[in-house]
């Protein structure tokens, strides 16, 4: 059963490169995500996958269209509110972690309760993440002191801390091994309550979706079936 | 070769053009540092050899004797008795001459009366020299500034009447006017009746050439044991008045020079780091530049000319600008201090100033890309880290399990702090920097002070009234003022030393009323037959408390007292003694006076000043330690204040390059920061982190150099006969807390800008 509309992008215009080198990524591209759901965006290196995720993460404004996310418009807005908006509604996954090496990883986790602006509770709400996803043992160790899967996870849980309406993941499992990925993964695919828009190469990885569409010739098309999501359920 | 070095400066112009506001940054540092520098150079090449050039350019001699009036052909044949004797030349000294044009005039006029010898001991540093009887006079450029004379005008010299302006002439062993008298020279002849004869004038002054001046030590015994005839002789040496000279101004040209090597050092290490960071973000490209065939040298040749066309211009601008900052008033200084400025003297060392200005920043860019080309290609294609990061991986390890704190600031002072070696350069700069600026300030007011405040040489009189002793107690009546006393005023011989003048002052009743210089050792005078002196003089003379002074009087007679105590007065850098009026006015009841007047808490001065005016007694204020020095003071203050202003803007560059440079390296984790919703505010209070990292350990150890090294360093030099506090105040230390937290206001707000109008997406990608 659908919840309520997370992300509503409709027809999404975006040129990449300057002057002969210019090429359009995104043309009139359409997204709708609800809470609770799981999409999946495949395409080949270069196709836009990751243009699209910046944008309906409001890092980057499109050339044309309309992005709204938890009822909050975003294109057309000041930086100030983009990053408002990213602060209560988005959280990112990217596929190298970014976590902040002088920071351990609990420290990493509240960077985002510690913003300007922030929902109070960041702490309680951190450690109980941490405890969730099974790195309180680890939760003081510095990013370079933990395994790949770990140090994913502890990006995971920066971006719930302060309980976004929309994960955004951009290849989550792109640097971990098989294992390590599978537990990522699976990580994403339980996360309730919440819109989980996954950018990946993987047909593996766009196997936990509820959706999964297709990025090519800059429009979004579904692709993956429903048998083959089932299938990476039941493994 | 030339095809590659074009393509070469092509590659390398193309990168600079694609980072322009950090290229500007880095420019703007080269220059502060490079004006820094310069205005380092013109200072110790100004007065650091100023003295030596004066005595070159006016071929001083290598002895000076004075000695009370004898004939001149008595003094010539003393001098020809002396061995190793190349020249002299002979001149008789007549002071207190009325000298006056064009409204200005000075009863104080010291003439310098020129026997006909070819060598005399000065430059002419306009117009010509006086011929052998030649009428006209030469006068010292200090004065024709000072009164605007100009060459071929007529001065009234009082006895020597009207003369002609021939020309303008420096004598490196006395200060220039006003800073010292106003000095002229003529030839006797002018003062001369024509057709008498005058077998033997009188002279009391001799400037002597020895053939080797390495024996001057040996002429001087030697001199002492042949004086016999010649009274109050007082030597001087050309080594010893160079000493006094250097003694002065070495300790203002060290700080000056290290602080500038500081200034150029932060620089170097702030654009290798800046050049660190750029490298690292190109090492793909590196990688690729090394795949597709390019060597080692070449990676290391675009950046060294990247650093060289930005370090060039920016490097010329700075030296230039840092002469054009402080050439005037160094200039100024040495025409007081009777020395010719550096002129093209100063070009070599400028251009090895402009040299080390290019290389050290060429050098330190290019390093990091000479370093990063001969790691494996493979490895730079995959992004490798160009620094030592294993090293501080250790580091970190150990550290890991503490718990910290202080959120977004806390994240910005560990950001910074990691980089130890940069951390560390720019707290010396900012502290030395901190020093510095708060010493020019202690020292701007300690001048001021002894200029205008009587109150530094220990005066609590506020005025002085032209009347007689007997006036004292009329004027004590007047409304406004609180005491009035005769005050006797006169400059004594000491008479072990030969020569020492010792200002001797003396009140009838507690002279402690009316002045009172801090006692150094020993107490108060007390009795007939005690005396307080100066620490100049017990220094001088080797004083104590309860040791013997003993005094010739203009008069002749003599004045013995005990020394009850010491004090330190910085009048007459502290040649003075206080004395009984009664013991003094025992000895010479002729000792000239004038009236002390101290006001009532209140009284309004112009009010006294009217009441004094209309007994008949002419009232003037009270002038400070130096007073006939404004000018001096006034072009300390300009150099002061042109060094300040550099050095501060070296301090706002090098937290703007700090903070710039934290942000470039890690504007993944800015990146991170703005992704995960952190605005403009975020990214400042990361940064107010960077700056208190910066600036707090900086202002402390600033303070706590100034306090306790430089202050009491330059304090001892400027006047070991007397204390001078050169502490900084309150005022001065928040002065300077509040010019650094603007700095690093200013900082946050310029890189803060910088770092929000970067996109996340590149900041991400690194």
């Amino acid at each position: 059963m659908k919840g309520v509309l997370a992300l509503d992008a409709q027809g999404l215009v975006k040129t990449v490169g300057n002057g002969r080198a210019a090429r359009r990524v995104l043309d009139g591209a359409d997204l709708r995500v609800h809470s609770d759901e799981v999409v999946a965006v495949l395409g080949r290196s270069g196709s836009g996958k990751s243009t699209l995720l910046h944008l309906l993460g409001g890092l980057d404004a499109p050339d044309d269209g309309q992005i709204t996310v938890a009822g909050e418009r975003l294109t057309g807005r000041s930086s100030r509110a983009l990053s408002r908006i990213r602060l209560r509604h988005i959280g990112f996954v990217f596929q190298q972690f970014q976590l902040i090496d002088e920071l351990s990883g609990l420290e990493n986790v509240l960077v985002p309760t510690r913003l300007p602006g922030a929902p109070s509770g960041g702490a309680r709400r951190a450690a109980k993440l941490i405890d969730e996803l099974g790195l309180t043992r680890v939760a003081g160790h510095r990013p370079h002191e933990l395994s790949g899967g770990e140090q994913q996870r502890f990006a995971i849980a920066r971006a719930l801390v302060n309980g976004p309406e929309l994960i955004l993941a951009d290849e989550p499992t792109g640097s971990l091994d098989q294992g390590n990925g599978a537990i990522v993964l699976e990580l994403l695919a339980n996360l309730r309550g919440r819109a989980v828009v996954l950018v990946t190469h993987e047909p593996g990885a766009a196997a936990i979706a509820d959706r999964v569409l297709s990025l090519d010739s800059g429009l979004l098309g579904e692709r993956f079936d429903e048998q083959r999501r089932r299938a990476w359920g039941d493994s | 070769m030339g095809r590659q070095l074009i393509s070469a400066c092509r590659e390398a112009w193309l990168a600079l053009r694609m980072r322009r506001r950090r290229v500007l940054l880095s420019a703007v540092g080269i220059a502060l540092a490079a004006a820094m520098l310069s205005a380092a150079i013109v200072i110790a090449e100004g007065l650091g050899r100023g003295f030596t050039r004066a005595a070159r350019t006016a071929q001083m001699g290598d002895l000076i004797v004075r000695f009370d009036p004898v004939p001149a052909r008595e003094a010539s044949q003393r001098i020809r008795a002396l061995p190793d004797v190349a020249g002299f030349a002979l001149r008789m000294e007549i002071r207190n001459v009325p000298i006056s044009y064009a409204g200005h005039e000075t009863t104080g006029g010291v003439g310098e009366i020129l026997s006909p010898r070819a060598r005399q001991g000065y430059a002419v540093v306009a117009g010509h020299n006086l011929g052998r009887s030649q009428r006209g006079v030469l006068i010292e450029p200090g004065l024709a500034s000072a009164w605007h004379i100009h060459l071929g005008a007529r001065i009234s010299l009082g006895v020597a009447g009207t003369q002609r302006v021939v020309g303008l002439v420096e004598g490196p062993d006395d200060v220039g006017f006003p800073l010292g008298a106003a000095r002229f020279y003529i030839r006797r002849s002018t003062l001369e009746v024509p057709g008498r004869r005058y077998p033997s004038p009188p002279v009391d002054f001799a400037e002597v050439w020895l053939r080797n001046p390495r024996y001057v030590n040996e002429v001087l015994v030697q001199a002492r044991s042949e004086s016999f005839g010649l009274r109050h002789l007082q030597f001087a040496t050309r080594g010893g008045v160079q000493v006094l000279v250097n003694q002065a101004a070495g300790i203002v040209i060290d700080l000056l020079v290290a602080l500038s090597v500081i200034a150029l050092a932060t620089a170097a290490v702030l654009l290798a780091a800046s050049a660190r960071a750029e490298v690292q973000r190109r090492m793909r490209a590196i990688g690729i530049s090394r795949a597709v065939g390019a060597t080692r040298g070449h990676v290391a040749a675009v950046q060294a000319l990247e650093t060289t066309i930005v370090t060039v211009p920016a490097a010329t601008i700075g030296v230039l600008a840092g002469l054009l900052a402080t050439y005037s008033p160094d200039d100024r200084l040495l025409a007081l201090l009777n020395e010719p400025g550096p002129g093209a003297g100063l070009a070599q060392p400028l251009l090895l100033g402009w040299l080390a200005s290019i290389a050290l920043p060429v050098a330190g860019a290019a390093w990091p890309a000479w370093s990063a080309a001969g790691r494996a290609v493979i490895a730079l294609l995959r992004g490798a880290d160009v620094g030592s990061g294993g090293r501080r991986r250790r580091r970190s390890r150990r550290r890991s399990r503490r718990s910290r704190g202080g959120g977004l600031a806390g994240l910005g002072a560990r950001l910074v702090a990691a980089r130890r070696a940069r951390l560390l350069a720019t707290v010396t700069m900012l502290a030395s920097s901190t020093a510095f600026v708060l010493l020019m300030l202690a020292l701007a007011g300690a001048l001021s002070s002894l200029e205008t405040d009587p109150q530094e040489l220990g005066k609590h009189y506020q005025i002085t009234a032209s009347a007689p002793p007997t006036a004292a107690a009329r004027i004590a009546r007047a409304p406004g003022v609180l005491a009035a006393e005769p005050r006797y005023e006169v400059h004594a011989v000491d008479e072990y030393a030969l020569g020492e003048l010792v200002d001797v002052i003396a009140y009838p009743l507690d002279h402690t009323l009316f002045e009172a210089p801090p006692l150094a050792s020993g107490g108060r005078l007390h009795g007939n037959h005690e005396a307080e002196v100066g620490v100049g003089l017990a220094n001088a003379l080797g004083l104590a408390p309860r040791s013997e002074l003993l005094l010739e009087l203009p008069s002749g007679k003599q004045l013995r007292l005990r020394v009850s105590g010491t004090v330190s007065s910085l009048e007459d850098e502290g040649l003075v003694a206080y004395v009984p009026a009664s013991a003094l006015l025992t000895a010479d009841p002729s000792v000239p006076s004038q009236v002390a007047v101290l006001l009532r808490p209140g009284a309004n001065q112009s009010t006294v000043f009217g009441e004094l005016a209309r007994m008949g007694a002419d009232p003037q204020t009270t002038e400070g330690a130096t007073a006939r020095g404004a000018p001096l003071v006034a072009v300390l203050k300009t150099i002061l204040r042109a060094i300040a202003i550099v050095d501060g803007l070296v301090c706002i560059y090098a937290l703007v390059q700090a903070c710039a440079l934290t942000m470039q390296e890690r504007r993944r984790t800015v990146a991170v920061l703005r992704a995960c919703g952190g605005g403009g505010s975020a990214i400042r209070r990361l940064l107010l982190g960077t700056v208190l990292a910066l600036v707090l350990p900086a202002a402390i150890a600033g303070i706590a150099l100034e306090r306790f090294l430089f202050g009491p360093a330059l304090a001892h030099l400027a006047a070991g006969y007397a204390s001078l506090d050169l502490t900084p105040t309150l005022t001065e230390v928040v002065a300077i807390l509040a010019g650094l937290a603007v700095a690093g206001g200013a900082s946050i707000l310029w890189v803060s800008r910088a770092a929000t109008r970067e996109s996340v997406v590149a900041g991400l990608a690194g």
